[in-house]
């Protein structure tokens, strides 16, 4: 996905073209929901150089995808952004919801997400009733409704988006390409408008060479973000494949299908139907057993948490995660990091001693 | 003198070890000198020094480097982590599986090894200097004395002030109050110990840390720290006998063990 154009460019294009800006925070919400009105949801990790503006309000215990949303937004890097979406994913993106009150300005409206933090037919129905209620409001910021066509229509085109996410995904790790580059084509979905995803998906697919086996030892990686990027190219020099992600930002955004025939409803059991996701207070049990079968159906010898410090959904899970795939004989490996900051030397120690005890 | 037939550099972040072996694994030279800011030409001048070796041509027998600074060296030399080669040293020194605690300068590490000699599992400080030789360094500069005098206070005390910090800055902080309501320095100086022996010894509990114990690193040599960890763990610390080497004789009997295969 060499040719795959850049945030700056896609934003300009869509802008010029008439279409809205939605800065989205993580992670889950529906990208279908946005594109049938016409705004583009172009999600922000808070990584990269963001700066450190947000510290001052908030709690040095604050992970540092919060406090890098936070920034961006203090340093006017969202400015081309019309409206902001914050899921509620844990209680610290809860918080910046309520800053946002304070600190956005009042023709810039902040919409939030509620997501149940339950399964089944119950959670189906809060869901949809969420995505309706936010319906409403993108109606009323854009003067337009979308039909049920419409967005079923909008609902197909994310499918087939996610269908190449999910393709690329199951080839993980047999594709020719560094971890780095896997990630940044994996990721341009965060930004890219469905459709352009899907067709630069596909050419990467029909274009990297295929490996029979993975070049290193097959891993699995987990957390909410592969940043800071030099861990991918730690993994990359120590001799480890990533033929397995369960990260927040790919993943377990792997959603599953639907075919109800009220959007809403549909655009509900896709996300809840996604891989279990600790930010969506699945049961761990069920984390468990998803990483398990991932790490069988892969040959996975090892899985690396790659945690943002201070993510207290990860942290509730991370002990009995690691215990369960131990007892399988999968070796795990805990990293720690501030996404704003360069990897420590001891993260490349600990990378190249884990697979050192697999040689 | 045996000749030198395999050669492991420990580039420290605060001592660089250099070990020579014969061909039956014994150590039969070795040095060890501060680590100077410009490693790279530091490991180069050290590696020409090793007898018959090569001189300034560099080394003509298998190096293995290790190490903070294991990536400066030459890339035709292979480089291991300090996990392994701890693992490697110590078992080959003490000839037992169990737990080894290495303390160094800027790490402390909890390595599990099994009977074969091989890692199972580790557990690594993260990047703040509590937990390391470090705190001891500077909490015992601040108190104008060498780590070792500043150990042996520890030993002598037969009180301990509780301190809460394991933070480097903030112990010393802390140091400085309890000193001003009138404590003496050895019952701080084992309360300091004590609050690195019980970081430590955490991290050697998350690690699943089982009998017997070692250790090695710069850290073995504190008498206090140790016996203050054998008291937290709940046995006894078999030591090699050069444990400050013991990365660097890993790293060289992983050099030795390359070369024949």
């Amino acid at each position: 996905m060499d040719s795959t154009p850049t945030r700056t460019q896609v934003i300009a294009e869509h802008k010029r073209s008439g279409g809205r800006i939605a800065a989205v925070f993580p992670v889950h919400y529906s990208r279908a929901l946005f594109r049938a009105f016409n705004i583009l949801p172009v999600e922000v990790w808070g990584g990269g150089r963001t700066g450190n503006a947000g510290d001052a309000h908030l709690q040095a215990y604050t992970c540092s995808v919060v406090r890098g949303v936070l920034s961006a937004h203090l340093t006017g890097m969202l400015r081309d952004a019309e409206l902001y979406c914050v899921p509620h994913t844990c209680d610290s993106l809860q918080g910046l919801g309520s800053l946002f009150l304070d600190l956005v300005d009042p023709g810039r409206p902040v919409i939030p997400i509620y997501l149940p933090r339950d399964e089944g037919p119950a959670a189906v129905a809060f869901m949809a009733s969420e995505l309706r209620a936010i319906y409403d409001r993108l109606a009323e910021l854009t003067g337009s409704r979308p039909s049920d066509a419409d967005l079923q229509r909008a609902i197909d085109r994310e499918c087939e988006a996610d269908s190449v996410l999910a393709a690329m995904l199951e080839l993980q790790g047999r594709l020719a390409l560094p971890a780095r580059a896997f990630y940044a084509a994996a990721r341009s979905r965060e930004y890219l408008p469905a459709e352009q995803f899907a067709a630069a998906g596909r050419r990467l697919l029909e274009t990297t060479v295929r490996r029979e086996e993975p070049a290193g030892v097959p891993i699995l990686l987990s957390g909410i973000v592969p940043e800071p990027e030099e861990i991918l190219d730690q993994l990359d020099a120590a001799g480890a494949s990533i033929v397995a992600d369960d990260m927040a930002c790919c993943g377990r955004r792997n959603y599953a299908m639907s075919t109800n025939s009220d959007p809403f409803g549909r655009m509900a059991e896709q996300i809840l139907g996604g891989p279990p996701d600790s930010t969506r207070g699945v049961a761990v049990e069920r984390r468990l057993a998803h990483l398990l079968s991932l790490a069988s159906a892969r040959r996975v010898r090892a899985a690396v948490f790659y945690e943002v410090k201070f993510c207290e959904p990860e942290a509730f899970y991370l002990p009995q995660l690691r215990r369960g795939l131990e007892e399988a004989g999968i070796k795990t490996l805990a990293l720690e990091v501030d996404i704003s900051e360069r990897p420590s030397h001891q993260i490349a120690t600990r990378i190249e001693a884990l697979l050192e005890t697999l040689a | 003198m045996s000749t030198v037939v395999a050669i492991g550099a420990d580039a420290g972040s605060t001592t660089t070890k250099l070990v020579g072996i014969s061909h039956d694994g014994v150590i039969v030279w070795e040095t060890i000198e501060p680590t100077e800011p410009r490693m790279r030409e530091q490991l180069e001048r050290l590696l020409a020094t090793i007898p018959g070796s090569g001189g300034s041509a560099g080394p003509t027998v298998p190096v293995v480097a290790t190490g903070y600074g294991r990536n400066l060296v030459d890339t035709k030399h292979r480089r291991v982590t300090e996990i392994t080669c701890h693992a490697t040293g110590v078992y080959r020194s003490i000839r037992s599986s169990g737990t080894l605690i290495d303390i160094g300068g800027q790490d402390s590490k909890v390595i599990v090894i099994d009977a074969a000699g091989g890692v199972v599992n580790f557990a690594m400080n993260d990047k703040c200097a509590a937990g390391t030789g470090r705190f001891l360094e500077v909490v015992a500069a601040r108190m104008r004395e060498s780590v070792q005098d500043f150990a042996a206070l520890a030993l002598s005390s037969p009180e301990e002030v509780a301190i809460s910090n394991t933070c480097t800055v903030f112990a010393e902080s802390e140091m400085v109050s309890l000193l001003a309501q009138g404590h003496a320095i050895e019952s701080i100086s084992r309360g300091l110990h004590r609050a690195l022996a019980r970081r430590v010894a955490s991290l050697a509990r998350s690690a699943g840390a089982v009998a017997p114990l070692m250790m090695s690193g710069g850290g073995a040599h504190n008498v206090a720290l140790r016996a203050l960890l054998e008291n937290e763990l709940g046995a006894a610390i078999r030591l090699p006998a050069k444990p400050q080497l013991m990365g660097a004789y890993g790293a060289a009997l992983l050099a030795l063990r390359r070369a024949a295969a």
